[in-house]
């Protein structure tokens, strides 16, 4: 078990130490960042100066190799583009995301799993194939286009609800939540339900195909038979049987609605570190673009690590197997 | 707990306090930094002219004006300027305007770390003769030096010192990077780089308001289509710029206006004038020889690009600096004139009757609609038999790769910082040497050119200087230095009521600006 445990944690770093190399050999195709950094007016020297003490004229095995080495300490540079340090820019961004991606990943669930039952129980009637048909429509507009749409709607056209950012924050501790004003709550709908839109189709088509399976099985028969009421046969005993995949595919779809939530927060102008990257690639910000893809990296493998070692912990035929291979 | 929640409580009623004449702008580009002396950028300059202010500042027509200086005058032998300062002027943090606070900002926006430097690079010295007055010497003669640096904004001694922003910090941080201490009208209240800024109106500024704000906010926002959402939605009061494709619809809709102006930035074709051979290879280069140049010239419709790509908010451009601008040639302000068969003649008579085939670079995110201008003139060309290759790529690439000479023929927008004919020859028409020429990346060399450029430079008669910048602006039209297309439009969008003044620099000023009651 120790072994398998340490086996993946080694598997893990490499994978990260591999992206960190994958992203700095990109880097100097992305552009020059000195020429957002100077302006027309400035000289060759002060070209040069910049490049040195920015340590861009080093082969990108050093600059990465530099990068590492700072960041095992826990230093992830200065943003070129604001020139304070990475660490702090993300800490203060980090909440506007995560409450964000907390907000869409919980719209997502309730309403995909409920709109899933729903269609499931009501395989053939006219408001389920309505849903279904809306749904697809939900999947395959890209998701700029729908946030657009949204704004269009309900800021434009109904004036219900800001177009652009997160509204008033209230600061508790280091964390600036949205939570508690009245813009702040108002302000996150839209973006939620942009971000949350394709995970919830996910999720109800998921929950769907699961429940209209689960609702064959014989056990639903009995239960139908024994006369209990409908309710309790759909959601005590048929629901909770298709929760397992849904669980296992909402948990590994919560790294993706973190990272998906870029195209989201460019729409919406929402101060969130996904705007942040994409801001600093427009100014080529090699540090804040480093240390952004690292966290999202982290994020993914570090999901991937817990969801492999809850298998092992879930299904002893996977001990069995260490085992023996060793 | 409780001192948490009422903490809390107290944060919340700030936040949502409604501000009777409160204005929120947008714009795509947040200022880099608060520091008036890092960098040298529009965005940046134009923010902090609200909070800092200079010895002299431009109107709502461009011409100088007195600020922090009440008057100027040429020193006696002609080797540089006096100015007079205004008395009784305060920072923001309460400390006394004085000829002290001039020397130190020269110093700090002259300092190799600053990226002001180049205005001061005709300064030999800076010299206090008392608190009020300062005379800067210069190293010849230099009429046009206080209309470069209407941008050179003064910070306070004291507060630089006691706050360790001694020196602007490019790719750190310091105090002078978050917070701002100017005499200008607005104060800095709050700073959040990248989400929002905050101004408040500067109660004992000298000058007499001509505004009516309470509380400005800034928020850029980079997407366009969000911002035109925003202001039609009315969470935003004024944004810049609106794109191109949006202009005839905010036009229409209720409650929003359009301002249209133009801005100082010509948008041309440049080309390689030194290279033995095309990009590809595949021959001699012909962009070596006047006619073929020319040839290009009177091939591209102008007219057609500003009436289809720039749906008619530009200006057809003939030289390297609008109409208006100071040094701007009269005598040379007609365009060549559209002549397919005059370019095809041309073009045989310098040996390439079946034309040929090279590649044309071009932005796709620098300039309004670039990548389709490029687009056009692609196939303006393909009528007189030249197949152009287009490379269009965002400007974090492009600037690399005009210095690594990787062009046939290229975009480019110039807009003089100075707002005077001389700063585009200096930077564009000069051969490039040492810290001239620096953004010729064809390499076009005349040596009457770079022999005019010192002459200009320090000529104090106006009419003299005027004929040399005359014979400069011939001399690059009759030898096709560039092709000049048009001047770029500056496209603003405010909300019903509110008054702003566009200024072709493309500075916003919010001492201009006007809510209705």
């Amino acid at each position: 078990m120790l072994a398998y445990i340490l086996r993946r944690v080694f598997q893990s770093a490499v994978v990260l130490l591999v992206v960190g190399l994958v992203a700095f050999s990109m880097f100097r195709f992305v552009g020059d960042p000195v020429d957002n950094m100077l302006g027309q007016e400035r000289t060759q020297a002060d070209v040069e100066r910049l490049r040195e003490t920015l340590g861009l004229d080093d082969p990108f095995p050093v600059q990465y190799w530099n990068f590492l080495g700072e960041a095992f300490q826990g230093n992830f540079g200065m943003s070129y583009r604001q020139g304070r340090p990475v660490a702090e820019i993300l800490m203060e961004r980090a909440p506007a995301t995560l409450e964000l991606a907390a907000v869409s990943g919980l719209f997502a669930m309730s309403l995909g799993i409920g709109l899933g039952v729903f269609t499931a129980i009501r395989r053939d009637g006219f408001a389920a194939n309505a849903i279904m048909t809306v749904s697809l429509v939900g999947v395959s507009l890209p998701t700029f286009l729908i946030g657009i749409l949204l704004i269009y709607l309900f800021s434009v056209e109904l004036g219900w609800l800001p177009s652009f950012g997160r509204g008033d924050v209230v600061r508790v501790g280091g964390w600036s939540t949205g939570f508690l004003t009245e813009s702040g709550l108002k302000a996150l709908i839209l973006p939620s339900i942009t971000l949350g839109l394709y995970q919830m189709t996910l999720i109800m088509r998921l929950v769907r195909s699961e429940m209209l399976e689960v609702l064959r099985t014989d056990y639903i028969r009995f239960a139908r038979a024994r006369g209990l009421r409908e309710r309790t046969v759909n959601f005590r005993h048929a629901l909770k049987n298709t929760m397992v995949p849904v669980i296992t595919v909402t948990g590994l779809q919560l790294g993706s609605i973190i990272a998906f939530a870029i195209i989201t927060e460019t729409v919406f102008q929402w101060p969130g570190v996904g705007l942040l990257f994409i801001n600093a690639i427009q100014f080529v910000d090699i540090p804040v673009m480093a240390a952004y893809l690292m966290l999202i990296s982290v994020m993914f493998v570090g999901i991937n690590l817990i969801v492999d070692l809850l298998y092992v912990a879930i299904d002893p035929r996977l001990r069995g197997d260490t085992a023996r291979g060793h | 707990m409780a001192r948490l929640s009422l903490a809390v409580a107290l944060t919340v009623l700030v936040g949502t306090t409604t501000h009777a004449s409160e204005f929120r702008w947008a714009s795509t580009t947040d200022p880099q930094t608060m520091d008036p002396h890092a960098v040298n950028s529009t965005p940046v300059l134009s923010f902090l002219n609200n909070v800092y202010e200079g010895l002299v500042r431009r109107g709502k027509d461009m011409t100088l004006e007195p600020s922090l200086a009440t008057s100027w005058e040429p020193l006696e032998n002609g080797g540089g300027w006096r100015f007079y300062l205004r008395e009784g002027v305060t920072f923001h943090d309460g400390s006394a305007f004085t000829a002290e606070d001039v020397l130190w900002s020269y110093q700090r926006a002259s300092s190799v770390l600053a990226d002001t430097a180049s205005w001061f690079s005709p300064v030999a010295a800076m010299v206090a003769k008392d608190d009020y007055t300062v005379e800067i010497r210069t190293k010849a003669p230099n009429p046009i030096f206080p209309d470069s640096i209407a941008n050179w904004m003064i910070m306070d001694k004291g507060w630089s010192d006691a706050n360790e922003a001694q020196y602007p910090a490019k790719d750190g941080e310091n105090y002078a990077t978050l917070h701002a201490n100017g005499t200008g009208p607005f104060l800095l209240v709050e700073r959040d780089p990248g989400l929002s800024t905050v101004l408040e109106p500067n109660s004992d500024w000298w000058g007499e308001a001509e505004h009516n704000l309470t509380r400005a906010t800034f928020t850029p926002i980079q997407n366009p289509a969000t911002a035109v959402a925003a202001l039609l939605s009315g969470d935003i009061d004024m944004i810049n710029p609106v794109p191109i494709q949006d202009a005839a619809r905010l036009e229409q809709a209720p409650g929003v206006d359009l301002i249209r102006g133009t801005e100082t930035r010509v948008i041309m074709l440049g080309f390689d004038q030194t290279s033995p051979e095309l990009l590809s290879g595949a021959g001699p280069n012909p962009f070596l020889d006047e006619r073929v140049r020319r040839a290009v010239s009177m091939a591209v419709n102008v007219p057609a690009i500003l009436q289809t790509i720039m749906r008619g908010s530009a200006e057809p451009a003939s030289q390297l600096v609008p109409a208006g601008l100071r040094g701007y040639s009269e005598a040379n302000a007609a365009r060549p004139d559209l002549d397919l068969d005059g370019a095809r003649a041309l073009l045989a008579e310098a040996g390439y009757p079946d034309g040929f085939s090279f590649e044309l670079k071009c932005t796709n995110d620098r300039y309004l609609n670039d990548a389709s201008v490029c687009q056009a003139v692609v196939a303006m060309l393909a009528q007189i038999g030249l197949e152009v290759t287009l490379d269009a790529m965002p400007v974090r690439n492009y600037w690399t790769e005009l210095r690594a000479d990787n062009f046939d023929m290229y975009l480019l927008g110039w807009s003089p910082g100075t707002f005077d004919a001389e700063h585009p020859l200096r930077f564009l028409a000069h051969t490039p040497v040492a810290d001239l020429g620096t953004w010729n990346f064809g390499g076009y060399s005349n040596a009457r050119i770079d022999a005019l450029l010192p002459l200009i430079q320090s000529e104090i008669d106006e009419s003299a200087r005027q004929a040399m910048l005359d014979e400069t602006a011939a001399i690059l039209q009759q030898e096709v230095a560039y092709v000049p297309l048009y001047v770029q439009p500056l496209l603003w969008g405010v909300r019903d009521g509110i008054t702003v003044t566009q200024r072709p620099d493309n500075f916003f000023m919010l001492r201009w600006v006007n809510l209705a009651d």
